[in-house]
């Protein structure tokens, strides 16, 4: 199955955010979005999520537009994880989990035996079975990241797009997310995230697309895309990589 | 020489000229003293009991009122009177009056006739300052309509005119007291004041609404405390078993017999729920002013009946006539009594 | 899923059947509770009770009413702020946030200032409470903005504040010696004089706004997340928010309709409720529900027996309201962020 985008303008009612911008994900492969502050990332991607409204252009979801899928119909194929944040409510882990097979039911049917399965499932996925009972508002950021990880594929879906998923995460918790990111793709889900971080492009995805001021500067498989060359023109400022010989591994570092 | 003379004659005839009005100095209710001019001929009501209580001794004098009169109540009253304009009102409970209006008006006084606390009494130094106007204020309590009187009589110059008010006044509540002088507590009736569609807002002890009411003597079953309006519960009302129910709201007075609940009250049940007749002024309760003078004889009647003998209407007319200037036909009367708009 | 829900859950029930029994045995007209028991009994079997008529008539005709009235307002309020508490990510807010009783208290004045009867007053509260918040939508969905609930919350103050002004013009006008008093006895709450009559327009709109949050509870957890998570977790999140804000709507303008202005109930029960059974929206709501109608029965019952003149329900409430929400921030509050 595909997500794709076809000469897409993006933007909000007063203004426009980029143009032209053809995308294409599969299931099985991992996606990555890179791009300096206000490149138009996360408008990108809430245009691919169907929460925003294409300018121009269209997204189409399985071959049809997706404009035409309901919300409800929408969810089960393609799931947001947002960057974890501060909630309100102090929901347990569990209850925010559960809040992922909203799309399997009605307006007002109640969590089902199979319901409470899949998101134990879920949880035992991400090894946080154990804080199922805990306040999410009392879990560190990790945790809470890996929770909504979890919730997301609760929603059993086809995607999975993820918005700056390390963002405030410790350095040892940002691997561990990075992992999963492959596994979820290595288990047939189609995975699309944005970063900041070329590194975690470089280890966690199949291919990446670079967005500057709204447009595309190159997108492809990440060995060919992620250069020097390529990363200092993106981000307009000097960029080193440093490569490990013996490993054949590399990553980059800001100049 | 004959100049000289003649005009000293003449200066002494005019001065000694009886009954002729000349600047004076009256002391009011709040023991201020005000300084009237010689020549009153308009004076500015600050509120509804002092427009009334103009009106019932020298309508002539009085501006306007202070809320614009209905064609209904101005069947009863001098029509071109009745008609006078809107001109607000200065105290109260709510300013609706701007000074300047009142002085475009151009009165010689402004009267304002009720409470004399010390709120009302800087407002009307503060209103005679600002206007230069002189502002006298005179007690509104129902036993001191009498003095009232008389010294509304001095401000206006009406000192002979006011006697047969003030003597009707004192004449009244002396009868009436006196009649019911003997009675003992127990044999007073339990009243109960009713307010509102539902019967259930009444007039605590003291309060201005049921000033009549406990002129008269009875026990008022909300006195427990004293204080102004409040709300009570049925509930209440038929723990306290009222012999008579005095009502203003005529809703509550046509469907009270109906209703299942106020029938377990002893005045329902007895027929003693009485709606007190509203024009073209109000007979108990509102406006607080002398228009209660002839709820006194109603609620004698309805009360006390067999120590009332007198002939409601023939007082009817009689009050009317002195004090609303019109002698209302039968009709009229009939429908005053009936409690109707 | 009762798992730690269940003793919660009886505590609200017990405060609501407490409140139910307070509130028929204790009052003004003294009535013993052994002929409470002959009166229900009475009416069970069939067999007409060995009391005085007056007795059976105060039960049935006064305080039954009364105490129907008191629990469906209370669970109605209760159920209306628990609501939007959710839908407006918020813990600090009232049913009335976005103008109901501002609304409501407008068209109940009018009606009082042209003096209409009783009926007439009812419905213009209900209409207008109705009217304020559609007024508040409207002009709030016409605003294009990224945060919808941001944008209501905002109109509904700025329309609250309109109508409230309206209000005051209004007592301004108003003939002091007998419409004031009535406008403000009216504004200040009181079920005094609830009876049978009442209760039908009360419960129509009242049961159905309750149950349709009651039904939609599952749902209110997505809802109290963020716009674009809610939706894209399969939730229409602009038709849900509407039909929601109708609901708590309807509840309110009916209740305050029929009881004047009640603060606090909507803003302080659901607070109580969470500390009860938890955060999750699908145990909240008919917590709230069950303590929000024993909380107003019991505090009616007071306002009642207080003193032989009626204590305004608006007073009681905030008077108990406010040092119980004081003590709520100041403790440790685990139950929010």
């Amino acid at each position: 199955m595909k997500l794709e985008a076809h000469s897409l303008a993006i933007g909000y009612s007063d203004r426009l955010v980029g143009r032209d911008l053809d995308v294409v994900l599969a299931t099985g492969e991992v996606l990555a979005l890179l791009g300096p502050n206000g490149s138009g990332k996360t408008t990108l991607l809430k245009t691919l999520l169907g929460l925003l409204v294409p300018k121009a252009g269209e997204v189409r979801l399985d071959d049809r537009r997706l404009g035409s899928y309901d919300s409800r119909e929408r969810a089960r194929l393609v799931a947001y994880v947002p960057q974890s944040h501060q909630a309100t409510f102090a929901f347990t882990v569990e209850t925010i989990v559960l809040m992922g097979r909203t799309a399997h039911g009605n307006l007002f049917s109640r969590p089902t035996v199979s319901d409470r399965a899949v998101a134990a499932r879920s949880l035992e996925r991400f090894g946080i079975a154990h804080l199922r009972d805990r306040p999410y508002t009392m879990i560190s950021g990790g945790e809470r990241q890996l929770a909504l990880l979890a919730r997301a594929l609760a929603q059993e879906p086809r995607f999975i797009v993820l918005d700056e998923p390390t963002a405030s995460l410790d350095f040892g918790n940002q691997g561990k997310v990075m992992r999963e990111i492959r596994s979820l793709a290595a288990s047939g889900h189609g995975v699309l995230f944005t970063t900041h971080d070329p590194n975690h492009a470089l280890r966690a995805a199949d291919r990446a697309y670079l967005l500057r001021d709204g447009s595309r500067i190159a997108d492809g498989p990440v060995s060919s895309v992620l250069t020097c060359e390529q990363l200092t023109a993106l981000y307009g400022a000097t960029v080193e990589q440093v490569t490990d010989a013996s490993a054949g591994t590399s990553a980059f570092l800001p100049g | 020489m004959l100049n000289r003379r003649t005009l000293l004659g003449s200066l002494g005839a005019v001065l000694l000229l009886p009954g002729r009005a000349r600047a004076a100095t009256v002391v009011d209710s709040a023991g201020r003293s005000i300084s009237v001019p010689a020549r009153v001929e308009r004076v500015f009501p600050a509120g509804p009991p002092a427009a009334i209580l103009l009106y019932t001794l020298a309508p002539d004098l009085l501006i306007g009122w202070p809320r614009p009169n209905r064609e209904e109540e101005c069947e009863y009253m001098l029509p071109d009177i009745c008609a006078r304009p809107e001109v607000g009102r200065i105290t109260g409970r709510g300013n609706t009056a701007n000074l300047e209006v009142v002085l475009a008006f151009k009165p010689d006084l402004i009267l304002d006739v009720g409470a004399i606390a010390p709120t009302f009494v800087s407002l009307a130094s503060r209103v005679q300052e600002q206007t230069g106007i002189p502002y006298a204020l005179l007690d509104g309590r129902f036993d001191a309509i009498v003095p009232t009187y008389r010294t509304l009589g001095a401000l206006a110059h009406r000192s002979a005119a006011v006697e047969s008010l003030a003597q009707y006044a004192e004449d009244t509540m002396t009868t009436i007291k006196g009649r019911i002088a003997g009675i003992p507590a127990e044999q007073r009736p339990k009243v109960y004041y009713a307010r509102g569609p539902r019967g259930l807002e009444t007039g605590l002890a003291g309060s201005i609404n049921v000033e009549i009411i406990e002129f008269m003597g009875v026990r008022n079953v909300a006195s427990q405390r004293p204080g102004g309006l409040a709300l009570v519960s049925i509930e209440q009302v038929l723990l306290w078993n009222p012999d008579v129910i005095i009502t203003i709201d005529r809703d509550f007075a046509a469907g009270v017999r109906h209703d299942p609940l106020w029938n377990a009250v002893n005045a329902v049940r007895d027929g003693r729920v009485h709606l007190s007749p509203k024009v073209p002024f109000g007979w108990v309760d509102f406006p607080p002013s002398v228009n209660r003078l002839i709820g006194l004889w109603w609620l004698a009647k309805i009360i006390y009946p067999e120590l009332f003998p007198e002939d409601l209407r023939a007082l009817t007319r009689d009050f009317y006539t002195r004090f609303y200037h019109r002698t209302p036909t039968d009709v009229q009367i009939e429908h005053v009594l009936a409690g109707r708009d | 899923m009762s798992r730690s829900a269940a003793p919660g859950f009886a505590v609200a029930l017990t405060v609501l059947v407490i409140g139910v029994l307070i509130a028929f045995t204790v009052g003004r007209y003294p009535i013993a509770l052994s002929d409470l028991f002959s009166v229900i009994l009475g009416k069970l079997s069939g067999r007409p009770p060995d009391v005085p008529p007056i007795v059976e008539n105060v039960i049935w005709q006064v305080r039954g009413p009364r105490v129907i009235a008191a629990a469906l307002v209370g669970a109605a309020l209760a159920v209306a702020g628990t609501a939007f508490q959710g839908l407006f990510r918020n813990p600090l807010v009232s049913p009335d946030i976005l103008g109901a009783s501002s609304g409501a208290a407008l068209g109940a004045v009018l009606g009082i200032f042209f003096s209409l009867g009783v009926l007439a007053i009812q419905s213009l509260a209900f209409v207008g409470g109705l009217l304020a918040v559609a007024a508040v939508y409207l002009i709030g969905s016409a605003v294009r903005s990224r945060d919808p609930v941001l944008v209501l919350v905002l109109t509904g103050v700025v329309i609250g504040a309109l109508l409230g002004a309206g209000v005051g013009l209004v007592k301004y006008l108003a003939d002091p010696y007998n419409q004031l008093p009535a406008m403000t006895f009216w504004l200040l709450g009181s079920l005094a004089a609830t009876t049978l009559s009442d209760l039908l327009p009360l419960f129509g709109p009242v049961a159905a706004g309750t149950l349709v949050l009651i039904a939609l509870r599952w749902r209110m957890n997505v809802m109290s997340l963020p716009d674009e998570e809610a939706r894209a977790l399969g939730v229409p999140t602009g038709p849900l928010r509407v039909v929601i804000v109708a609901a708590a709507t309807l509840v309110t303008s009916a209740s305050v309709a029929t009881a004047g202005i009640i603060g606090w109930v909507g803003l302080v029960v659901p607070h109580m409720a969470r500390s009860l059974v938890g955060p999750d929206f699908a145990r909240l709501i008919p917590a709230a529900a069950l303590l929000g109608g024993g909380f107003l029965l019991v505090i009616d019952t007071v306002a009642r027996t207080g003193a032989a003149i009626e204590i305004p329900l608006g007073i009681l409430t905030a008077v108990v309201g406010t040092p119980f929400f004081i003590w709520l921030l100041t403790s440790v509050s685990r139950t929010w962020s």
